[in-house]
């Protein structure tokens, strides 16, 4: 499952990213405005961005790969950090098939045979919902912050766009598999444009690409992201949000294994 | 005496036959060494390489680790356990390890794999044949956190080199997911593919602490036997510790690795099959001899019967010859054996060729080597078989010589 | 022919020695004869137990899979592939193979489906009756699996339990299937042991959204007598856009240990004979050395050299021959009452023990083979024609008047 382990990653830190519209309540943080100090903040507000205290909301999941082509409709819910719960809509086959995580443990419904498995380390790698995110990217999406120094690599205009680069290092003893990750904003609003993934070996392994910027929920962010392995041309994720809502009152039992089985 | 003197004069009476029989009989104890010698290097060998390869000769661990070997099994105590383990009259030494099975992963790619989770300041390449097999780099330092060795194989399906990040995932104590940075210090090459690519080292604290283990719990104390047969009555003595203990088993290489000791007594029993083949074979030769000789001298025994000889002295006599027969095989075979019994217990023959370095039995990479390893049991038991089977062998004979009457032999013309 | 009716007349003579030399030899060549079958019958055992339960004679995959298997490189069109091999005088059976996930209750574990087609893998393989508890897979029961049975330890499973099993479908999606345990299977291979995870091809298919193709064809000769290699080359030559390995390449560990135990039963038979022979050697001494007057008077009456060393091996060898005939009626029905009733090790052995990956079996059978029976036969010949050299040639080199006067 290679082209998902980093894709997800990415795009799950971008999906942070995208919220760097609410700056306003970063930028209090600190009154330093060097460089790093920037990036930090910056960074931190898009580790909350798209989830801000909770969030709801339906997505579009096109995967191609040289096998198949796949379509699904979910809806995702999430609170806080550490909760989030992602139901298939459609197809029918799949429907109703869910996804639990919960700090740092994850379950899967698995609807037609009416049983939940819990993840366990061999499936980490495996991909999820057959697209090209693993398990362990979602597992994982909540720690930007924690696992990597964010500095300013550019800023300036680049393809007739004022935008900033950020590098993302990852610390030292951080888990994480990365050599660097590399961030591309927009300079005003700081809408994500293009993420992309290097190992260890400073080789190139995805990118992803941000578009269709709309207003959802009361913020503007990118509403398709698409997730591209570097070695398996031709192939990609699509995500498209249909509908997003922010800061809702979610109940704690909707993230639990009882309603993970209800239909 | 006077017939044990006679006996030994009638067969200096027939020098050739005589030696030719111990011939016999020293072959005899040429093959019989070489099949339990070999056997016996083999098996030793076999058993300490497994041991070294995770397990030790005995393993301290929690009851029921052997048959669900998930990473919330644990000993809480286990620097105690070693303590203990450590003042056995017996034991050269104690390893904690935290052993289980992760997932490795490298930039794209990932594999599943087992850990073995050690400390560098207490490991030696004495017990732990990883350490022994390193082709590249090192083992990691005590000061190093982070270092881990990884095997040829591995490296090369996750494109590992020295100083690369590998990042590893486990079920902690309480089923949780956790993952941890390792940076490969060292790459290690058993010759064994399925090891070389599943096997990687770990530093013993940063597991624990991923794992969320208390301070000096572990997954087992492997521990190491000067003589790897003493294992049964030691795990006595281990088990009489921690009896009242409910958690703490204490397993025998034979327990923990079944395999390896259903093999080791299979192939034992052939070997024995085989020696007691050969042995009914040359016990059949030496009465086939004795027999012979008894037959041409049923004129002389006529003689000494009619000059009041005893049947049951003849009897005596043809027993004590191949008394004698035995006892001058075993100088014999000794002398004979000797030398080849040094030569293969330093040098050797090397199969490698034929058999090629990747070789496994039981689960165990076998030596292409074919040395020697007599127990001095082994050896006592030999000489003891040989001796008894060629006395066996004059049975026969001297019933036969015994049995006939003075009258009859002295026809014998 | 003198020398040979001479040779006959002296066999008579001196008869309880010749009768105590044939007795000995030909209870060793009896008991190699045994130790021969005992050999023959652990290799067949293993060579059954490694090659036809499950690894098959050989095997058919499509280009690239061997290196890196994947669920997508079939073989397509396998009716019209199958029927080729049929009729190029082949055993055939197709297989299905994917890897993923198999729970059962709180405990999980990596698996290796293998969808079988019911049909015909009993007649290539004899995975079929390999069941260690419970029974094989049936057509009228398509949610009922065989496991392995350290995959069954892993999982806590007992027959009759139901597992989950979780893949990556042919079309991306999540397969997810019940399934009961029908059967745990005695010990094969490691791999199948760890993982294997049995099921109708049928079943694996609805499961796996594989509706044509077969990752693999496992295949067999339908006359053993045919040379592997040769054969090997023919299914090769018949599939050109496939790949075509046999047991030896797919195995290369086991194929060495078979030759290994073909060249330790020559040695043995070596070693044991020269123990036999160093004693009859001195029979053989005593018969020609007594005789050296008389042979003396031959020479003397214008017998050749020649003729003299000749008679003396002839009647060795008629020796010989009566030994052989005493050893084959001892040493064949010992054999084939072994043959019938193994030695029985299962008491010794616990658990089930591999070597080079195979399944050990407990039960040892006897086969007896005409290499079993004419190698044993042959060497006696031979360490007997060697033993009687000196002797004979000393016979012959005799001077008449020296030899007269010999005492």
């Amino acid at each position: 499952m290679n082209r998902a382990v980093s894709l997800a990653r990415i795009f799950l830190a971008l999906l942070v990213l995208c919220a760097g519209l609410f700056l306003q309540t970063g930028t209090a943080l600190s009154a330093q405005s060097s460089d790093e100090q920037e990036a930090r903040a910056i960074l931190l507000e898009i580790d909350d961005l798209w989830r801000a205290t909770s969030s709801q909301g339906t997505v579009r999941m096109q995967v191609k790969t040289a096998n198949y082509t796949r379509s699904m409709r979910m809806e995702m819910w999430s609170k806080g950090k550490d909760k989030s719960l992602v139901r298939i809509i459609s197809p029918l086959k799949e429907k109703d098939t869910a996804s639990l995580k919960t700090g740092n443990t994850m379950y899967t419904y698995l609807s037609k045979t009416d049983r939940t498995i819990r993840l366990t380390s061999s499936m980490m790698m495996s991909s999820w919902m057959g697209s090209h995110f693993t398990n362990d990217d979602l597992v994982k999406e909540s720690r930007l912050a924690e696992d990597y120094e964010p500095r300013i690599s550019f800023k300036g205009k680049r393809e007739g766009r004022e935008i900033i680069e950020f590098t993302l290092l990852p610390h030292p003893d951080a888990a994480v598999v990365w050599g660097r990750i590399v961030m591309t904003v927009t300079a005003q609003g700081h809408l994500p444009l293009l993420a992309t993934y290097y190992d260890e070996d400073n080789v190139l392994a995805r990118t992803i690409y941000f578009s269709e910027v709309t207003n959802m929920g009361g913020r503007l962010l990118p509403a398709l992201l698409k997730v591209v392995p570097t070695d398996k041309p031709g192939e990609y994720t699509e995500l498209v949000y249909e509908s997003l809502r922010f800061d809702l009152e979610l109940p704690e039992s909707l993230f639990s294994l009882l309603e993970l089985r209800r239909r | 005496m006077q017939l044990a003197t006679m006996a030994w004069r009638t067969l200096m009476r027939s020098k050739r036959r005589s030696v030719i029989t111990a011939f016999s009989v020293a072959f005899g104890v040429l093959l019989s060494v070489t099949f339990t010698a070999s056997g016996d290097y083999a098996y030793t060998n076999m058993i300490n390489t497994s041991a070294v390869m995770g397990l030790g000769h005995l393993s301290v661990e929690h009851q029921d680790y052997q048959d669900t070997p998930t990473l919330d099994k644990r000993l809480l105590d286990a620097e105690a356990v070693q303590q203990k383990a450590l003042q056995i009259p017996g034991v050269t030494a104690a390893q904690v390890r935290i052993m289980g099975q992760a997932m490795f992963a490298s930039g794209a790619k990932s594999v599943g794999g087992a850990f073995i989770a050690i400390d560098p300041a207490r490991e030696t390449p004495a017990h732990n044949i990883f350490l022994r097999t390193l082709m590249e780099g090192r083992l990691f330092s005590a000061g190093e956190e982070h270092g881990v060795v990884v095997g040829a194989k591995m490296a090369e399906k996750l494109n590992l080199r020295l100083g690369k990040k590998l990042i590893f995932t486990m079920t902690d104590k309480d089923g949780e997911l956790v993952s941890e940075l390792g940076r490969v210090s060292g790459i290690f090459k058993t010759g064994d593919d399925s090891v070389d690519g599943t096997v990687v080292l770990l530093p013993l604290a940063l597991v624990r602490k991923a794992l969320g283990y208390e301070p000096s719990a572990a997954s087992l104390v492997a521990i190491f036997l000067a003589d790897h047969r003493q294992a049964v009555p030691i795990k006595t003595t281990l088990a009489r510790l921690w009896v009242k203990s409910q958690d703490i088993g204490v397993l025998t290489w034979q327990e923990s690795q079944p395999d390896l000791a259903g093999l080791i007594k299979v192939d034992r029993l052939f070997n024995y099959l085989l020696q007691f083949l050969v042995g009914l074979v040359i016990a059949a030769g030496i009465m086939n001899t004795l027999l012979m000789s008894v037959m041409e001298r049923r004129r002389e025994f006529g003689v000494m019967m009619a000059l009041g000889m005893m049947p049951g002295q003849v009897v005596r006599l043809v027993l004590l010859e191949s008394c004698w027969l035995g006892i001058l095989g075993l100088i014999l075979g000794v002398i004979i054996t000797t030398p080849w019994f040094f030569y293969m217990a330093t040098v050797g023959l090397d199969f490698s060729r034929q058999i090629g370095e990747d070789y496994s039995a039981g689960g165990v990479l076998v030596d292409p080597v074919m040395k020697f390893r007599l127990y001095r049991e082994s050896a006592l038991w030999i000489a003891g078989a040989v001796f008894s089977l060629t006395l066996v062998a004059g049975i026969f004979p001297a019933f036969k010589a015994g049995r006939t009457t003075p009258v009859e032999n002295l026809k014998q013309g | 022919m003198l020398i040979v009716s001479f040779a006959f007349r002296n066999f008579n003579r001196a008869r309880t020695r010749t009768r105590i030399t044939v007795a000995a030899m030909a209870f060793a060549c009896a008991i190699m004869i045994f130790y021969a079958s005992l050999l023959e019958g652990w290799l067949a055992g293993m060579e059954k137990n490694a090659v036809g339960m499950d690894l098959g004679e050989f095997q058919v995959h499509a280009r690239g899979y061997r290196a890196d298997p994947d669920l997508y490189k079939r073989i397509a069109g396998e009716e019209e592939v199958l029927a080729q091999l049929d009729r190029a005088g082949f055993v055939a059976a197709p297989r299905l193979y994917a890897s993923g996930l198999a729970a059962a209750g709180n405990a999980s574990s990596g698996i290796e489906l293998r969808g079988v087609d019911l049909l015909r893998e009993p007649l290539v393989t004899d995975i079929h009756q390999h069941v260690w508890q419970g029974q094989w897979l049936a057509e009228d029961d398509p949610a009922g699996v065989v496991v392995g049975r350290k995959l069954a330890r892993i999982l806590g499973l007992k027959l009759g339990d139901e597992v989950v099993v979780v893949a990556q479908a042919a079309d991306g999606s999540m397969a997810n299937e019940l399934f009961r345990v029908r059967g745990i299977l005695k010990s094969v291979s490691e791999g199948v042991d760890r993982g294997g995870f049995f099921l109708a091809a049928a079943a694996f298919r609805r499961l796996m959204l594989v509706p044509q193709g077969v990752q693999q064809i496992v295949v067999k000769r339908r006359q053993a007598s045919e040379d592997l290699t040769r054969a090997t080359g023919r299914l090769a030559r018949l599939l050109p856009c496939y790949e075509v390995r046999n047991w030896r390449q797919l195995q290369p560990v086991l194929a060495r240990l078979f030759e290994m135990s073909d060249v330790s039963l020559v040695i043995m038979l070596l070693i044991t004979y020269a123990a036999v022979g160093i004693l009859t050697l001195n029979a053989l001494l005593m018969s020609v050395f007594e005789r050296i007057p008389e042979f003396g008077v031959m020479k003397a009456l214008g017998f050749s050299p020649w003729g003299l060393f000749a008679m003396i091996v002839v009647e060795s060898m008629l020796q010989v021959t009566v030994a052989v005939f005493l050893a084959l009626a001892a040493g064949l029905p010992l054999s084939f009452y072994f043959a019938i009733h193994p030695i029985d090790f299962s008491s010794f052995v616990q658990s089930s023990s591999t070597i080079a990956g195979v399944a050990l079996d407990a039960k040892w059978y006897c086969v007896v083979t005409v290499n079993s029976v004419v190698l044993p036969v042959i060497f006696l010949y031979l360490v007997a024609g060697l033993a009687i050299l000196y002797p004979a040639l000393k016979a012959a080199m005799l001077k008449p008047l020296a030899a007269i006067y010999h005492r």
